[in-house]
């Protein structure tokens, strides 16, 4: 097929969003570097960013440096497990925004599926409880009930660690296989014929090519329209789909992949408190940094959702390239995934990674 | 045509990706660092010895299921084993050492002379790397960081580098992370169009640069 300028628009379009919201990432993740950066050191040169966001934002290392320090206190005094709460609640939410607790993957799947922003939510918030369930049983058993060494847990975390970026890696190959199909089916298909729909089956394509040939600008009756609805499934679901049993089943996949994961802050405090004889208070405060993590996912998922709402309004005005702009975006999405996946599983992308020493 | 456009923004997210990510990291260890800088006779530098104290929560999570005679009382002998785990570690970290004589990098051995001790409820460890040729050099650059930042590497306030046995003449100057005048944008742009000889976290570097007359 013949890559007309409309094609190269959409493309233009897809990448654009695309590229948006790696640097977004991006710029978030820079902000956050600095943050880091600052900690304990903090200089005015450092923080380029004033005012209170910048102020917060180069208190998130504190805030994860307070956490041992309260924990020592609530030994003597009670009260100051509020306090552990608070600053963990607090930590979490800054945290989030880091690496390693699945934005960027549950935001592409987000993107890729046909997903509501509660749908989301839901993952968010579901991922964020399971990291914090996981690295309670990994310190639970491993600490507390073996009382094994450090290297031993380290190590036990390490090997989690492989499994969620295969994880990630198998989910986003799948992601790329049924996403790959409804974007090749989009760019064989002429744009006349992409508003109405792609074709079904693969065999069919050659069908439609026949068509488009011999007669270019009447075809796509409804007789394909018919078709369309009894395979719906194959060409991205529609979001009513979603809500049946086989698109919770890909949520609980999304879920697995990030948050089988734990935090190795979370392992930190978790043994810390534990030596302290304050386990349940590094539990609380495991579940409530979870809590901050989950809000701080959720936001970004959102507005990732509603990002791709708005590229969908704003290519349906396109005569037929609207289905290409939106089918691309969601393979591209996809393909981020895989990418994410394949990236931390050979170490191409730092994502925190256990530092056993 | 649209192909290639395609490649060219899908290789540029790629990159970009990538080339943020590094960044992400806040530190989860904290490391208050002293280095010393051993010379023989001939006026070579032959090793680097550190002391390394690591933070609070860090000095519990590593004590974690290690038994000792007296409760929260920990014997260099008792800490033996686990010192042995941190230097056998590090070696994947090439130390978070990174030496430089006249622009050429320096390559270390194993470490040796290392022993942990627990003070404070702190544990702090001590190993000496021993340059695998000793040099004689005029500018001699050594670099302690994490390029992943997991750690976090600040010198001690007093006495944070020494020389020790270093020909006469020789002056140190050492540098921390934020004294750097250069901003973290341009590092990150200058390390990506580097020959990859730099790592992003070099940002975080303390550069320890030592001239001989």
């Amino acid at each position: 097929m013949r890559p007309g300028p409309k094609r190269a628009r959409g493309f233009a379009i897809v990448f654009t969003v695309a590229m948006a919201a790696v640097l977004l990432d991006g710029a978030v993740h820079a902000v956050l570097a600095q943050a880091g950066f600052g900690g304990p050191r903090a200089s005015g040169a450092d923080s380029q960013l004033g005012g209170v966001v910048g102020w917060l934002l180069t208190k998130q290392s504190e805030f994860y440096r307070e956490i041992s320090a309260t924990i020592r206190a609530a030994k003597s005094d009670g009260s100051a497990v509020w306090t552990l709460l608070l600053i963990s609640f607090a930590y979490g939410i800054f945290h989030a925004a880091g690496p390693g607790h699945g934005k960027a993957v549950i935001s592409s799947y987000l993107v890729a599926n046909q997903e509501t922003a509660r749908r989301g939510i839901v993952l968010s918030f579901a991922s964020a409880l399971m990291q914090s369930l996981v690295a309670v049983v990994i310190v639970g058993v491993c600490a507390w009930l073996l009382n094994a060494t450090a290297k031993t847990m380290c190590g036990a975390e390490k090997a989690i660690e492989i499994a969620s970026y295969a994880l990630i890696a198998a989910f986003g190959a799948r992601l790329v296989w049924t996403k790959g199909g409804g974007f090749m089916r989009a760019l064989q298909a002429r744009p006349p014929a992409l508003a109405a729909v792609g074709p079904v089956h693969d065999h069919s394509h050659d069908h439609d090519h026949d068509h488009d040939r011999h007669h270019p600008h009447k075809h796509h009756h409804d007789g394909d329209h018919v078709h369309d609805e009894h395979c719906g499934h194959s060409h991205g679901p529609l979001p009513s789909e979603l809500a049946g049993r086989g698109g919770w089943q890909r949520g609980f996949s999304a879920i697995l992949a990030v948050g089988i994961r734990p935090c190795s802050g979370a392992i930190l405090v978790l043994v810390f408190a534990l030596a302290q004889g304050l386990f349940w208070a590094g539990i609380a405060a495991t579940f409530v940094m979870g809590l901050g993590t989950a809000i701080t996912v959720a936001a970004i998922a959102v507005l990732a959702v509603s990002a791709k709402g708005l590229a969908q309004r704003l290519s349906a005005g396109r005569e037929g390239g609207g289905a290409l702009v939106m089918r691309g975006l969601e393979f591209g999405a996809a393909g981020l995934v895989l990418l994410f996946g394949v990236g931390l599983l050979f170490g191409y992308i730092a994502a925190e990674r256990a530092t056993c020493l | 045509m649209a192909i290639r456009r395609l490649w060219g923004w899908l290789w540029l997210a790629f990159a970009l990706a990538l080339g943020t990510v590094p960044a992400q990291a806040h530190p989860h260890v904290w490391i208050t660092a002293s280095s010393e800088l051993i010379y023989a006779p001939d006026g070579s530098v032959t090793a680097v010895r550190h002391a390394w104290t690591f933070d609070d929560m860090y000095s519990t999570y590593a004590l974690q299921g290690l038994d000792s005679k007296t409760k929260g009382v920990f014997s260099r002998e008792e800490l033996a084993p686990l010192a042995q785990t941190n230097v056998e570690s590090l070696k994947e970290f090439r130390f978070f050492t990174f030496a430089k004589a006249d622009g050429k990098k320096l390559k270390f051995q194993e470490p040796v002379d290392y022993y942990l001790e627990y003070k404070d409820s702190l544990l702090t460890l001590y190993f000496t790397l021993p340059l695998q040729t000793p040099v004689q050099s005029k500018a001699l650059a050594v670099e302690v960081f994490d390029p992943e930042f997991f750690i976090d590497f600040t010198f001690a306030e007093k006495d944070p580098v020494k020389l020790v046995g270093a020909p006469t003449g020789c002056q140190f100057k050492f540098q921390r992370p934020s004294d750097g005048s250069a901003s973290a944008q341009k590092l990150g742009e200058q390390n990506f169009l580097d020959d990859g000889n730099s790592t992003f976290g070099a940002m975080f570097a303390n550069k320890i640069t030592v001239d001989c007359p």
